[in-house]
């Protein structure tokens, strides 16, 4: 092929790839065998390309994320605060809240009622529950700082003791330092809604909305016809963030408190035990709960509400190598204060999770021996390599700060941030033959079915 | 389990005997070759094992011959993904349901004895052609300690999602003799000359290299404290890499791969 042939090809590759990078459907893959820590039929839902959407009020009018918040972040990101099973099975805040938001697909066997819930207190992360709690939906933390109490039935009037009673009663943690509480508690603050053009910050729908949700906004605000104190509006205060800060027995086999709405169309499934997947369900309960009468229309129009309410401009962004490394460096940047700080502590749990991430993304790109990638073996070769090199780098950072050479790990750290430059170059050149290209991915993951297939026939068909 | 413990205790002692003698690393690279060589024969004899009770139909023994098999090749790690990598990617393609140990891994151990005919005869052509290959061949002390680090590494990742034989469940084993292989380089091939040069990374190095060799001692991959394992792997490799300029060598960098 001459030159002006491969370029042409390569373009018309490149088009494939994008119009691949549209089409191709994301979907779950659960553990298949029963090695691992989890059981079989566990689901993370871990190794999605499309992510949900994560942004920080810091960061809203051109600001800056806060130390504080940075490091929370980490932390939430880090199986090092849990304890026991949790920990060995590679777990942290954020696998039930993925990008802060939920994980709707969440699924452990044992521990879950249905997809998206999971038992808080149970007997294999925290041995002293006694026994498991009702499965529960881990809730989005979207807006958190707005929506005190916390917890499904609101018995913690803080985040603190959300954050404290998660680490150390629900996933057998230690009791985790002042440091640790303030810092997910300010990152946990920091997650922001996500913006939606049909919603104004009065919490009345803007003119960007069909008919159908301007009557439902109608509807929901409108008396119940058998007890005209209520309405739908009446716990979910449009001007509060759709929240009223109290619980209610809604007939759902408890107290709970009153979700907010704002960007809950991906937050499903719904109630405290996720036992509605979608908005009419849950219009059709209170509907039948409350006895309110409402015709086929009715219903109709309050979903199309709940539908505006609860959406957002870009709920969903691909994940890329670019996104994961620029968290990367966020992670590791945690370093320019806990080194001069020569906090032990922390530089321990930054290694583990900025090595752990480098490592996840490193198998991203398929060794030699993974005969569903055909092209790129020295540019994959190249950016595993690269990631080996960052990982020790990295390993050398914690030697040395545990040897009390803090010195020393400033100036490893300062050679692992070029390394790290470097590392990313490397990646990026390597990405079209990577799990980050979805024809690649699914070509990889077509091969696993097949060989979980021929195992015994549990693959999740793609 | 005896046997286990038969086998490492004749590895330390012809380990012993050959760190006294060895002179230089090219020394050491000649003398790793034995031990290569060995477990390729050992592989090689337990894929034709595998292949005899697949014609018989006995799948009991046709598991445990996978397993043996398996072994030799796990304690070869450090030179077949690095010297070797086409009959890595024969012998332990992955994810492939067509050939290698793990297509025949899958179907094997759920009793699927009949579906592993072909790959099983193509796994000891492969195996036959590598041992054959690894007789003649002539190792490098640099490829060697980038092949011994590298698999450091690989021990050392994350196995809470099953190791690299989750459907015979004998990942555990995979790392024991990874880190036999790990053990096997290390000491005859760089300690001798690294004692000399620095005796206190030596002495470090030996050190971990024991540690983690305990740590992998379990009956079962869920009973492995994964924490240590990661962690002793990672500083393993890093203080091997930290070596490498006092046995001047290399240490393995992006621009050595093109």
């Amino acid at each position: 092929m001459n030159g002006i042939a491969c370029k042409a090809f390569g373009i018309a590759l490149a088009a494939i790839a994008a119009a691949t990078f549209a089409v191709v459907p994301m979907q779950a893959r659960p553990i298949t065998h029963d090695e691992g820590v989890l059981p079989a039929g566990t689901e993370l839902n871990d190794d999605q390309l499309d992510r949900p959407t994560e942004l920080f009020y810091s960061e809203q009018n051109g600001g800056k994320r806060s130390y504080e918040s940075v490091l929370g972040d980490m932390l939430f990101a880090t199986p090092g605060i849990f304890g026991g099973m949790a920990r060995k099975a590679d777990l942290s805040c954020a696998t039930c809240h993925q990008q802060g938001h939920n994980n709707p697909k969440l699924f452990i066997p044992g521990l879950s009622g249905r997809p998206g819930t999971f038992s808080t207190a149970n007997g294999m992360f925290s041995p002293h529950s006694g026994g498991n709690s009702a499965p529960v939906t881990p809730p989005s933390l979207r807006g958190a700082v707005h929506l005190a109490p916390y917890a499904h039935d609101g018995r913690f009037a803080t985040l603190r003791d959300f954050i404290h009673n998660a680490v150390v009663n629900e996933f057998g943690g230690s009791e985790p330092s002042k440091q640790v509480v303030d810092a997910i508690e300010a990152y946990i603050k920091d997650i922001s809604f996500l913006p939606n053009d049909k919603l104004g910050a009065d919490g009345k729908l803007t003119g960007k909305n069909s008919e159908d949700a301007r009557r439902g906004e109608a509807i929901f605000r409108r008396p119940f016809r058998n007890d005209a104190s209520m309405s739908c509006a009446s716990c979910h205060h449009p001007d509060d963030f759709f929240v009223d800060h109290k619980v209610h027995d809604v007939g759902s086999g408890g107290s709970f408190k009153t979700p907010t709405l704002i960007n809950s169309k991906s937050a499903g499934p719904y109630f405290h035990d996720g036992r509605f997947d979608s908005f009419r369900q849950v219009v059709d309960y209170f509907d039948r709960h409350y006895d309110l009468g409402l015709t086929g229309q009715e219903r109709t129009d309050l979903v199309a509400y709940l539908d505006a309410v609860g959406d957002a401009d870009e709920p969903i962004t691909r994940n890329t190598v670019q996104a994961e490394l620029d968290e990367i460096a966020l992670f590791a940047s945690v370093l320019d204060t806990a080194i001069p700080q020569q906090n032990g502590e922390i530089i321990g749990l930054t290694v583990e999770t900025v090595g752990h991430e480098w490592r996840e993304l490193g198998e991203s790109f398929p060794p030699a021996k993974d005969p569903t990638v055909k092209g790129g073996l020295n540019e994959r070769r190249r950016a595993r390599n690269a990631v080996f090199d960052v990982v020790l780098t990295l390993r050398r950072i914690a030697m040395a700060s545990e040897a009390g050479k803090f010195d020393e790990a400033a100036r490893i750290y300062a050679g692992y941030r070029h390394d790290a430059a470097v590392a990313g170059q490397v990646l990026k050149a390597a990405e079209a033959y990577s799990l980050f290209n979805p024809a690649v991915r699914e070509e990889h993951f077509r091969a696993l079915d097949r060989l979980v297939d021929l195992a015994d026939g549990s693959s999740t068909k793609r | 389990m005896s046997r286990l413990i038969c086998c490492v205790g004749a590895l330390a002692f012809a380990l012993l005997a050959t760190s006294a003698n060895a002179q230089s690393m090219s020394e050491g690279a000649k003398a790793y070759k034995p031990f290569v060589v060995e477990h390729a024969g050992k592989a090689l004899a337990g894929a034709k094992k595998l292949q005899a009770a697949v014609k018989a139909k006995d799948v009991k023994a046709a598991q445990d011959a996978w397993i043996e098999s398996r072994r030799g090749w796990e304690a070869m790690e450090t030179v077949t993904a690095e010297l070797f990598p086409e009959f890595d990617e024969a012998v332990d393609t992955w994810p492939d349901a067509k050939q290698g140990y793990h297509a025949i891994e899958a179907a094997l151990f759920a009793g699927k004895i009949d579906e592993v005919a072909k790959p099983t005869d193509r796994l000891v052509a492969d195996i036959a052609r590598f041992e054959k290959k690894v007789k003649g061949y002539r190792f490098t002390p640099q490829k060697l300690l980038d092949g011994t680090s590298k698999l450091a590494f690989e021990v050392g990742e994350s196995k809470s999602k099953g190791g690299e034989s989750p459907y015979a469940k004998t990942s555990h084993i995979d790392m024991q003799e990874n880190v036999e292989g790990i053990e096997a380089a290390w000491k005859l091939v760089f300690a001798p000359t690294l004692e000399k040069r620095d005796a206190e990374l030596a002495k470090t190095i030996h050190d971990k290299i024991e540690a983690l060799e305990e740590l992998v001692k379990v009956n079962d991959i869920k009973d492995l404290d994964q924490k240590k394992v990661h962690v002793g792997g990672e500083e393993l490799a890093a203080l091997m890499q930290q070596a490498a300029p006092k046995l001047k060598l290399k240490t393995t960098k992006l621009e050595d791969e093109d």
